[in-house]
């Protein structure tokens, strides 16, 4: 075996496979003697490797050629082989957060909280981040004030400075572009017929009304006809005799 | 386990919303809106006695502390989960191809082997049995 390999592979085969014993494989063939510079390549690996011994062989392996030779993995084993969102039931998640665009803002996820919750929380010392790194010093409870404790919170009348308003602002909401383009689609009224409601649409479909454009070139002929430049009309005309 | 979340966002709802209320009251205050103030602030303290109750429920709830930091930063949360499964799936698929590109190895080099080596190669397979070039 080992010479065939050698024949095959060149001078780092030559070698030969190293001891069974210095692996710790048991008694076996004895290895061929090796040049001090040729060290085998299990005496290189780090014990934790190639010390693990015969249990890593089965017992008829013993004898046979080949050595370092280990148990195959396991074939049911969970690997990446399998697909693993299917095989812990995450394609409705997959699919409810990838299979359509997330909006980006945190205003989006909780619409109902109110103040600026989109601006950085490290702009206002309102981030979650601080409240780990520095947790607030209070009590193990919390009790309700009393009469004497609430004489703390008697506050002044009128109004607050502008600084402090800042609960009452709301993120801008673009709902009317939402609602005009839900309802697009819903449009009583078909395709082809003109809304009055559109002047935009209205104005494309006069452009493209074929009659419309027949009455304006018809009308532009007659005007030529009676001009005193036009050489006069020799015969007669379907288009013409129409708009009589 | 989607009870102990619904009683804890109801109750930070309703904590919510009163401190919203207390917010209103204070931005233009009055001299009659004193008792309503006392009333809110007491009711503030119960919220937060209601929230604290809710912990206890929910002692073996992680988060990881990357959702924190979409939240500091004004970003939809559900985007984090998004990049999570996508990455996971991509890692998923290209360990795949890497076990896929070994097995294919694997039956190559047996079988390239079996032709030079019949004698070792059939030793080996006496070994491993006949799934040594299937796995």
């Amino acid at each position: 075996m080992t010479e065939m390999f050698s024949t095959l592979f060149g001078q780092n085969e030559a070698q030969g496979p190293p001891g069974s014993s210095s692996l710790g494989f048991g008694p076996s063939k004895p290895p061929p003697p090796l040049p001090q510079s040729q060290v085998p390549l299990a005496a290189q690996m780090p014990p934790q490797l190639g010390d693990e011994g015969p249990a890593l062989r089965k017992p008829g392996a013993m004898n046979e050629p080949f050595y370092l030779l280990r148990e195959l993995p396991v074939g049911n084993e969970l690997t990446g082989n399998t697909n693993l969102i299917t095989h812990y039931n995450l394609e409705h998640a997959y699919n409810k957060f990838c299979g359509k665009k997330v909006k980006e803002k945190l205003s989006n996820f909780l619409p109902e909280l109110p103040g600026m919750i989109d601006c950085p929380g490290t702009q206002d010392g309102s981030s979650l981040r601080s409240l780990i790194d520095k947790p607030p010093v209070c009590g193990n409870s919390f009790s309700p004030l009393t009469g004497a404790l609430l004489t703390g919170f008697r506050l002044h009348t009128g109004p607050l400075p502008e600084q402090y308003r800042l609960m009452h602002i709301q993120p801008p909401k673009k709902k009317s572009k939402h609602k005009h383009k839900h309802h697009r689609p819903q449009d009583p009224l078909p395709q082809e017929t003109p809304s009055d409601t559109d002047p935009k649409k209205k104005k494309k479909k006069r452009d493209d009304d074929p009659d419309r454009k027949k009455k304006k070139k018809d009308k532009k002929k007659k005007k030529n006809r009676h001009s005193p430049d036009h050489p006069g009309l020799t015969g007669s005309q379907p288009n013409s005799s129409s708009l009589r | 386990m989607a009870e102990k979340f619904d009683s804890l966002e109801e109750h930070l709802e309703k904590f919510i919303e009163n401190i919203r209320q207390l917010g209103i009251i204070v931005s233009d205050f009055q001299p009659s809106s004193q008792a309503v103030l006392n009333q809110k602030l007491n009711f503030m303290i119960s919220g937060l006695q209601d929230v604290e109750k809710c912990r206890q429920q929910l002692h073996e709830i992680n988060v990881p502390l990357e959702v924190f930091e979409y939240i500091d930063q004004g970003r939809n949360p559900q985007l984090y989960t998004k990049e999570c499964l996508e990455r996971a799936l991509a890692r998923n698929e290209q360990v795949k191809g890497k076990i896929d590109t070994m097995t294919k190895f694997k039956s190559l080099l047996i079988s390239e082997l079996s032709k030079v080596f019949p004698e070792d190669m059939s030793k080996y397979k006496a070994i491993h049995g006949e799934d040594a070039s299937s796995l």
